[in-house]
């Protein structure tokens, strides 16, 4: 029992990607990450999304009407991350500026929803809370690795800084532009979801 | 009473308007708390923003507003007005402010440079932006535009530093009459000292940017000769001396 309920919190890290095997939470993937800070701020928002999420409609699951089960849904994530704007907006303004419609279409990103709908309400509170935060990471690690990529590459920073030595640039080295744009982050997605496929064979199709 | 009975089931229509109705009460008290409690810190941020853009015009340091900037008001006529409440706060209102006929003057205490906030219409939404002039009251000395909802990639291109940079020494006054700035659609012409080249497929957020330049700095024309005047009667008291 012990095992099941951590694996809720491991799997969607590893093998169980929800950006890389369910593909969900795209459009959010490839509109944050030209740059690693925002990539990691908006990844941390969706996991305290995820996880509260999960873990108030888990608490809730008893009492909620099937009929308006959606709409409670809806009713919640729209709470919380109308809360995390609020804090993003007090607390690392830059930043929510750079994100800004993004945060607000946490509610619509379909991981969330998803989790609820397939996991939270059909599970205890505690394994629910670890499935928010596993998958909540597990889009996290994916965005922050596109980040990490199309910054450096990009615009030859990490988090702002320069780590493109001066003297490659004298030799001839430019920043890939395309990197800056959305179609790069499709690629990069595409070659992490060609890797993972690799190391996990049975989430090959025939 | 077990928990199925109340309300007629977790089904009933009874039931499910019961259970909606403390949902959004109980959200909507916690959305206004949080609201209200993080209000004073985002209201801080965004003057502070206001502040950076003001100094970054200047091409000063972040930070620097209050240690270089005066900020007063000025009036139709150019005299200085006093008012209650703080000056960078009316940048919220700066439209009303400019209706009002008070304009708002952002003084580099050490230098004598000024900067002065614009407001106008783009193409979708409201343009805004500082404009910052050398102590001659006509070069300018750079330029900030933003915007609400210009269309990314063409009138949007008015918020790049890129865009802004041709700005940077052009001047505002022909021999004492003021001219503002041409934003010339296919390019300013060569060595046109009042025009910048307007946006490509930008066409109305570039006569929205020109229109603003022109309106909002030519409030502030009575206050420049008054302070002009001012500057010359003390360069000839000097030379009388």
């Amino acid at each position: 029992m012990k095992n099941k309920t951590f694996q809720s919190l491991t799997n969607p890290l590893a093998k169980n990607n929800p950006v890389l095997v369910q593909i969900l939470g795209i459009c959010s993937a490839l509109a944050v990450t030209t740059q690693l800070k925002p990539a990691l701020v908006m990844g941390l928002s969706v996991v305290a999304v995820c996880a509260f999420s999960n873990l108030i409609l888990s608490l809730l699951r008893n009492t909620i009407p099937d009929r308006i089960r959606i709409i409670v849904q809806l009713v919640v994530i729209a709470a919380l991350v109308t809360v995390v704007n609020d804090v993003l907006k007090a607390y690392v303004y830059d930043v929510s500026k750079q994100l800004s419609v993004y945060v607000g279409l946490i509610i619509t990103n379909c991981i969330i929803m998803g989790r609820v709908e397939a996991f939270a309400l059909s599970n205890k509170p505690l394994p629910s809370l670890l499935d928010g935060i596993g998958n909540g990471l597990g889009y996290g690690a994916v965005l922050v690795i596109i980040g990490f990529v199309r910054e450096l590459f990009g615009s030859g920073t990490l988090f702002g800084y320069q780590v493109v030595p001066e003297c490659l640039y004298e030799a001839g080295y430019v920043n890939n532009g395309l990197m800056l744009f959305p179609p790069s982050a499709l690629i990069i997605v595409d070659i992490i979801i060609w890797v993972h496929r690799n190391a996990n064979k049975d989430l090959q199709e025939k | 009473m077990s928990k199925k009975e109340f309300l007629g089931g977790k089904n009933s229509n009874a039931y499910i308007v019961f259970y909606s109705t403390v949902m959004v009460v109980i959200v909507a008290l916690l959305l206004a708390f949080t609201s209200l409690s993080l209000k004073d810190k985002q209201q801080a941020n965004e003057i502070n923003e206001k502040k950076n853009a003001i100094v970054a015009s200047l091409g000063l340091e972040k930070g620097s507003y209050d240690s270089v900037i005066d900020a007063y008001v000025v009036n139709a006529a150019g005299e200085k007005v006093t008012i209650e409440d703080d000056v960078i706060k009316r940048l919220n209102k700066l439209a009303d402010s400019y209706a009002a006929g008070e304009y708002i003057v952002f003084e580099n205490k050490a230098t004598g440079e000024f900067v002065l906030p614009l407001i106008g219409k783009g193409l979708w939404n409201d343009i805004w932006g500082y404009v910052a002039l050398e102590s001659d009251l006509s070069t300018i000395k750079g330029a900030i535009f933003d915007h609400a909802g210009e269309t990314p990639g063409l009138g949007a291109e008015i918020a790049t530093p890129k865009y802004q940079a041709q700005f940077v020494g052009k001047t505002i006054y022909q021999d004492g009459q003021f001219v503002g700035i041409d934003v010339v659609k296919g390019g300013a012409p060569e060595g046109d000292n009042h025009a910048v080249d307007a946006v490509t497929g930008g066409t109305k957020t570039s006569d929205g940017l020109e229109n603003m330049i022109k309106d909002c700095l030519q409030c502030y024309d009575a206050f420049f000769k008054a302070l002009t005047a001012a500057n010359q009667e003390v360069v000839e008291t000097v030379n009388a001396e």
